[in-house]
């Protein structure tokens, strides 16, 4: 029996994820991976944060989609962490001391993923936390840069750093590259808390590094993008690690899938970005990140189709 | 199709002239690939008295391997939907299908036909804990009917020539690897008179299935993997995409 055009093109298209279980469009994944890596080159963002949600979207299980995006953004960040090593511009030790408590983070992140798994409650806690986070991150974004457009003129700070009270804490460490001389406490705190964000949402958490490291630890900008993108790839293999091992939710296949189109949609966004204002980019990034926020409590609080779900028993 | 039929009707007289009833599958295997996108098995055979209307009648029940299911309610939480009460459902087969010259109900006795468990209302589905409402047994069946996974009379069994029948079982790219057991029972006036029981099974194979046993023997070697590709295919990328 000859199978018709239509049936060939479907046989091709298709492909079985071994780990989700279910077989998807092949090149939907990789169009998914092109559009939230050329978005992410565009922003110089990893891009987890809409990843995650879109496959969930699409009907992937969310526990996949949570562990696959954290590997699929391992990947992005690599190529990015390579190039602003070899311009210098990664503090070591303070991405060590970030790590640090990033480790600890996502470890306890899968914790409290596996348990509001086996309590059900995996697909309303993960949007939640999407929309509270985002939310929050999504609103000071468009604030602070709205209010720059207007101010313009950027008043730099005369200050190296402006000091807040989390300098004060004892166990002081010198960080020559960002030259801080700051306690590794706050570090340790800001690490820990992406490290659980991340293993929750499966993501890399630059979006919300970026910022706590220039507002809360004070570190120049100059070494804040490389640092955290040492930062987001750590976290990535570790929560990699504990959500393949504890919760089994990475599927390999996918994350190729999605890291083919992604790679080359991050080169052609990266290419765009450099043309746009930083203002301007920060405010788009902002309004993108409160979007998926709505998106997601909207999902979360119109009535659902059916009542009902099916899972199999973990 | 007709292949088979046509084969089957040269071998009509030998292969039914012992037994009353025999009964065959186009495969005894299904593969699970990385292009799986579902696949169907035909059930065919033949008896030995004319099939049909005051004659022999056929049902053909399919089922898979068993699981245990957790069936949840979403509740409204301060606006969200969240999953509420629950009913864990134990043994519960991931894979049923029934399909019979007519509908079981019409060919046997009802006491016979809960026994034998022939119809999906047939099954034995209750809660081994959690909630105890009936409306999870009724959504645990809607689920899975929806989902192609429970099958009931969805075509009647097709009769060619009094005494050959067939039926195709579509099995969707969600079914579960494991032994699927058929059972072909053959009726005469309302009674179970023979029964040939046959079976397939579903394999993951190639690359899905050695993914699949990798990462669930061997979940740290599997992660490992995984970082290790993931940075790779990104570094790779950025060398291969990079716009100079």
């Amino acid at each position: 029996m000859n199978p018709c055009p239509s049936q060939l093109r479907v046989l091709l298209l298709q492909i079985y994820l071994p780990i989700a279980e279910m077989s998807v469009d092949a090149l939907l994944l990789v169009g998914i991976g092109f559009g939230v890596g050329w978005l992410s080159g565009l922003f110089g963002v990893g891009g987890g944060f809409l990843l995650t949600p879109l496959l969930m979207l699409i009907g992937i299980p969310s526990f996949v989609a949570v562990a696959s995006g954290a590997n699929q953004t391992l990947g992005a960040s690599v190529s990015g962490l390579i190039a602003q090593a070899r311009r210098g511009n990664v503090d070591w030790r303070m991405g060590a001391v970030l790590v640090a408590g990033g480790l600890l983070g996502s470890f306890v992140g899968v914790q409290l993923f596996a348990f509001l798994r086996e309590k059900g409650q995996v697909d309303a806690a993960v949007a939640l936390f999407y929309v509270v986070v985002l939310g929050i991150v999504g609103l000071l974004m468009v604030m602070e840069s709205v209010r720059a457009i207007f101010r313009r003129v950027r008043a730099r700070p005369q200050r190296l750093h402006q000091h807040s009270w989390a300098h004060g804490l004892p166990f002081k460490m010198r960080f020559r590259q960002s030259r801080l001389y700051i306690s590794v406490l706050p570090p340790i705190a800001v690490g820990f808390g992406i490290g659980v964000l991340s293993a929750v949402m499966g993501v890399g958490g630059g979006f919300m590094l970026v910022p706590a490291m220039i507002y809360i630890l004070g570190m120049p900008t100059s070494v804040v993008i490389g640092t955290s993108l040492f930062h987001v790839v750590c976290i990535t293999a570790s929560v990699t690690f504990f959500q393949a091992v504890q919760v089994g939710g990475v599927d390999i296949v996918l994350t190729m899938l999605l890291l083919a189109g992604g790679v080359a949609g991050a080169q052609f966004g990266a290419s765009m970005g450099a043309r746009l204002r930083g203002e301007e980019t920060r405010a788009l990034l902002g309004l993108l990140v409160l979007g998926v926020a709505l998106m997601l409590m909207w999902n979360l609080v119109t009535p659902p189709e059916r009542l009902f779900s099916v899972t199999r028993a973990p | 199709m007709r292949a088979v039929l046509l084969l089957l009707l040269l071998l009509a007289p030998g292969l039914a002239g012992a037994q009353p009833l025999v009964a065959r599958l186009s495969t005894d295997r299904v593969d699970v690939t990385t292009a799986f996108v579902g696949e169907s098995v035909l059930v065919f055979g033949s008896t030995e008295q004319p099939i049909g209307p005051g004659g022999d009648e056929i049902i053909v029940v399919a089922r898979g391997p068993s699981t245990d299911f957790v069936v949840r309610r979403r509740v409204n939480v301060l606006g969200m939907w969240l999953n509420g009460p629950s009913a864990h459902f134990d043994d519960v087969p991931s894979f049923y299908a029934i399909a019979g010259t007519l509908p079981a109900w019409r060919l046997l006795p009802e006491e016979v036909r809960q026994a034998r468990g022939l119809g999906l209302d047939a099954l034995p589905l209750t809660p081994s804990s959690g909630a105890r409402s009936p409306q999870f047994r009724a959504a645990l069946l809607d689920l899975k009917r929806n989902e192609g996974l429970w099958l009931e009379d969805v075509a009647p069994v097709d009769i060619a020539g009094n005494r050959l029948f067939q039926v195709r079982l579509p099995l969707p790219a969600t079914v579960q690897p494991g032994v699927y057991e058929i059972a072909v029972h053959l009726i005469r006036s309302r009674q179970v008179v023979a029964t040939e029981r046959i079976g397939f099974i579903v394999a993951r194979t190639g690359t899905a299935a050695e993914i699949e046993r990798l990462a669930r023997l061997q979940p740290a070697v599997y992660a490992l993997i995984c970082i290790i590709l993931a940075a790779l295919a990104g570094w790779l990328g950025s060398i291969l995409f990079r716009r100079s």
